[in-house]
Parts: structure tokens; sequence; C-alpha cells
């Protein structure tokens, strides 16, 4: 139990000379997971949309072999970066950039250095995941698709990647998560990320064991939030799981009546010269109505169907009864 | 005469070794309700893809007026928005609601606003009876619905021609009818239909011509009374004898 005590009097210790660099560390660790993840699906998703266009026989040459072309440079990419570390493939960028040319081209921002290594390693991943994605949806539906008409980027858009999307999010999920641990060894390149936050911690400390309680902590903290987020968004995408009956559909009322009236015409509802007369002509109608009431002619009428005159209703809906 | 909307001259198709249409000659005319029956694996379907390009025809020509679209150069979707299918297994889009569903044609490929797209939608909605359920994901209705929705999303792009691929043969028997019944309404309003079918009333009482195919041919082909009261083949006869029991 002392022990218990005695690590956290050390983590309260670091806390207060440290938590500070933790904090910006959990920060820019989320910013770098989460903008890594959304570029590398992206680049996920044009890989995918790329793999997956149909080419046949009758196809002109020239297409099929650009389509030949990109496919073997999609496989090459996701093989190699799926293949190796991502600690290395930073190394690689960062110091292998400069190296090869003389400093002449180099990244002067860890930021950016740190966002293309994630999105690039998150991105081969996911190319996988998407061309998963889109063979997993029916090919009922892109027949359905087609047969309306659509041609292939409209049926993907429309009609496949949303549904390719809903079926992978457990796996963007998956590498978001990844992502947020993996990007620990972003330290190899000086990234101020939560775990170089350790690193630093430790150094002038040396309370190794409790800061590393802090990190576990921290990262499990992050992770358990997101999965929490993902589930929410999955049931967001997944729509109401119950539908209201429409009785009385407006549209039915106007359903095949409405003849879509030419902009600025005197039929146009939008137009204010219609909307002014159609105004004038309805305060024409009730002055009439009230002139004739004065006059007692409807006034048993009015007696009859129990009528309250408010002076305001609508005279079209008046005159009804 | 009507006019002539499709021509199919010498339509083959093979897949592998396995040729399954064999020499089709045949026309679809403006108003033409064509019934197409026969023995699973007689090549009825696979004509009805042929003609919406969802297969490709190893040899012949389809002539839509009068224009090849098997030729290169010609634009399958711009075609296929002109010809509606409904198909077997309905193929609604999972990801909308019903509404939706027949409006994105409208609004991507036919390029209308969204609310006269809703407008025209509803119209069909309405006739097939499917007003109430535009809310509804395809996977909370059932299938005599569903594949009520799926004639609704291709009568709303106004096709000159609706192909129906056995649209009852995934449907428990007591929702034929009512899908039977929007495509009667469909037919006595002079839409031009190509039904691919196993209901032989249809195809009798409903149809103006019916085509009986066997082994990839077109075997005999007539008016209702012809085919099914005087059958001149003893193919036809054989296979309609199977019907009556």
């Amino acid at each position: 139990m002392t022990k218990f005590a005695q690590l956290g009097a050390d983590i309260a210790k670091l806390w207060l000379k440290y938590g500070h660099s933790y904090i910006s560390g959990i920060e820019n660790t989320l910013i770098l997971a989460l903008v890594g993840t959304l570029i590398g699906c992206l680049i996920g998703f044009i890989c995918g949309i790329l793999n997956t266009i149909p080419s046949g026989k009758n196809d002109h040459p020239l297409k099929r072999f650009f389509l030949g072309l990109i496919r073997v440079v999609i496989r090459i990419y996701v093989e190699v970066f799926r293949g190796t570390p991502m600690v290395l493939q930073a190394v690689f960028l960062y110091y292998g950039l400069p190296y090869f040319t003389d400093n002449a081209v180099k990244f002067t921002s860890v930021w950016a250095a740190a966002i293309v290594v994630v999105s690039i390693n998150t991105g081969a991943y996911m190319a996988e995941s998407v061309r998963g994605g889109i063979i997993s949806v029916d090919p009922g539906q892109t027949e359905g698709a087609k047969a309306i008409g659509m041609t292939h980027v409209q049926t993907m858009t429309s009609v496949i990647l949303p549904q390719a999307l809903r079926n992978i999010m457990p796996q963007i999920g998956n590498n978001f998560i990844i992502n947020v641990k993996d990007t620990s060894v972003m330290f190899i390149i000086g990234f101020p990320e939560f775990f170089a936050a350790h690193r630093a911690a430790v150094g002038a400390s040396y309370l190794y064991f409790p800061s590393a309680t802090v990190e576990m902590a921290g990262y499990l903290t992050m992770t358990l939030l997101a999965s929490f987020l993902l589930r929410w968004a999955e049931k967001k995408m997944d729509g109401a799981s119950s539908y209201e009956l429409v009785q009385v559909d407006p549209l039915t009322m106007t359903a095949g009546t409405y003849s879509f009236p030419d902009k600025r015409s005197p039929f146009d509802e939008r137009n204010p010269e219609a909307e002014k007369s159609a105004l004038r002509e309805s305060l024409r109608r009730q002055i009439e109505r009230e002139e004739a009431l004065r006059q007692g002619q409807l006034a048993e009428q009015r007696r009859d169907n129990g009528i309250h005159d408010t002076g305001f209703g609508n005279p079209d809906q008046r005159g009804e009864h | 005469m009507d006019e002539r909307i499709l021509q199919i001259n010498h339509l083959s198709k093979s897949f592998g070794s396995n040729l399954v249409l064999k020499d089709i000659d045949f026309s679809v005319n403006q108003g033409d309700v064509i019934s197409i029956i026969g023995a699973s694996g007689s090549g009825k379907s696979t004509l009805l893809r042929c003609i919406n390009l969802l297969e490709t025809p190893s040899s012949g020509e389809i002539l839509y007026h009068g224009k090849n679209v098997l030729g290169r150069g010609t634009n399958a979707a711009e075609y296929r928005s002109h010809v509606g299918m409904v198909f077997q297994s309905f193929n609604l889009f999972n990801n909308m609601t019903v509404l939706e569903n027949c409006v994105v044609g409208q609004v991507r490929v036919l390029k209308r606003g969204k609310a006269e797209a809703q407008a025209h939608a509803m119209e069909y909605l309405e006739k097939v009876g499917m007003a109430p359920y535009v809310n509804a994901r395809p996977r909370q209705i059932s299938g005599g619905q569903k594949q009520r929705v799926a004639i609704a999303r291709a009568m709303a792009m106004d096709p000159e021609v609706l192909l129906f691929d056995e649209p009852t043969s995934a449907l428990d028997p007591e929702m034929v009818g009512e899908v039977l019944n929007v495509m009667q309404r469909l037919a006595e309003s002079g839409m031009t239909m190509l039904v691919v079918t196993h209901e032989m009333a249809f195809a009798r009482d409903v149809s103006k011509r019916v085509v009986y195919m066997n082994g990839g041919v077109i075997c005999e082909q007539g008016s209702p009374d012809e085919v099914f009261g005087n059958p001149q083949k003893a193919e036809t006869r054989d296979f309609l004898s199977r019907f009556r029991g």
C-alpha cells in the first residue's frame, strides 16, 4: 500500500513540474493521429477507387494501359509502406531527403514530416481496406445504379462509397487508435508528442516508472474516448432504426398538379409582383365578404355552420364552407 | 405501325464455351407489353441483361431508334437512362430512404431540380401505393414493397422501355399479387414493357405478345392466344403442359 502512496506522490511531483508538457504532448498526439488518419483515409479512398475502375475488352487500349499502370503503382506503394516500420519511414523521409540532395530538399518542420509519414502509412493500410469495403457492397447495388443510367463516378459517389465507408468504419477506427499509439515513434525525428514528453521528463527526474504510469493512463484514456466516439458515429451513420408513416404528405397533395412556372412569370409564387397581386386579391375578397355579411345575406349560413369570423382567416378556406 | 424502339439482330452471348444466346432476332415497338417465358437456363434473363448492357453481347447488334448501342463510342449510361430495369433482387440503394432512392437518379443523371424530382418521385410512389413509406429504408420494408419502390424508381426516370427481370420470383406468394397489380396498371397505361416471368397468368392476360425461349433461341412467339391456345412447336406444348399440371 505504501508503494501506491509512493507512486501517487511521484506522479504528483511529475505532474507539477512536467504537467504542461504531458498535456501539450497529448494535444500533439491527438492532432497528428487525427490529421494523419483523415489524410490517410483520403489516400486510401483514392487508391481504392482507382483500383476498382472496371476495364473491359471494349475499352480503348490506352485507357487499359493506364489503368494497369495505376494498379501496379498502387500495389508497389501498398506493399512498401505496409511492409516497413513507420519509425524507419520517418527516418528515411526526414534524414534521407537532405542526405541525398545536400540539404537542398528537406522538411523545415517536424509537423509536416510527421503528418506526411503517418498519412502515407495509414493510406497504405486503408487502400486495401477500402478495396475490401467496395468489394463487400452487393454487386446488385452497382447494377441498380447502372440501370438508372449512372456513370461509374456517380455510382461510386452516390451508392457504393457511402456503403463502403459504413462497412470500413471499424477499420478506420482501428487505424485511428493504432495511430494514437504508434505516433510515439515520431520522437525519432524530434516530434513533441506524448511519448516525447515522457522521455524529456524521465531524462531530468529519473522517475521512470511513475512517468510510464502517466503515459499508460493517458494513452488508454485517449483510445477509450476514440472508440466511444467511433461507436457513436457508426450508430449515426446507420440512420434511424424506425420510420414514420407519412399519412398526409404535403408532397402527395401537389404531386402532378404543380407545373413549375417560369421564374418571374405571373404564375410564379416567388414572384414579388404575383405575391402583391395575390394579397390585393385576398383583401378585395375579404372586403366583399364582409360587405355581404353586413347586408345579412350570409348571417343565416354563418349561424348554422357556427363559424367565428376572426377577420384573419384565409378567404379561400372560408369560401369552402 | 407503332414506332420501333429496339431492334435486336443476330444477338449471341457466350460465357466461356457456354453459348447462352444463339442468334436472337427480336424487336420492341412503342406500347408493346412482351412476356418472355421459358425454363430456367433458357437465356431469358441474359437476353434482358444484354438489352440493358449489363452483359456485353458476344456478337450481333442492338439498335435503339436505329442506332447500334454496341458500337464503340456509345454512351452506355445515357442509353440506360432511357431503358429502365427492375431486378429480381430489387437492388434498392441500401444507404438511402425510399424517397431518396427514387430521387437520386433524376437529380444526378437527368439533372432535375430536387423539388421537381421529389414531386415526380411522389407521383409514382403514389401510383405504386408506397407514398406513406417515403422515410423508410429498404431494410425496413417487405419484399413486395421493395419491388414496388423499385418500379417507382425506374418509372421516375421516364424511360421509354421498362425491363422486368423475374420481378416476382424472389417474393413470398402473398406479395406476388401486389407487384403484378402494379405491373398490370402500368401496362394498361401504355408503358412499353419487356417482362421475363414465370407468372403464366400475367403472360396470358396482360401481355400483348408472348415469347417462348428454349435453349438460347426464340422457339415461338405470338399473341397470348396463339402461344397459349394453339402452340405450334412440341417444346412449347411440353413447357406449357408442365404449368397447367
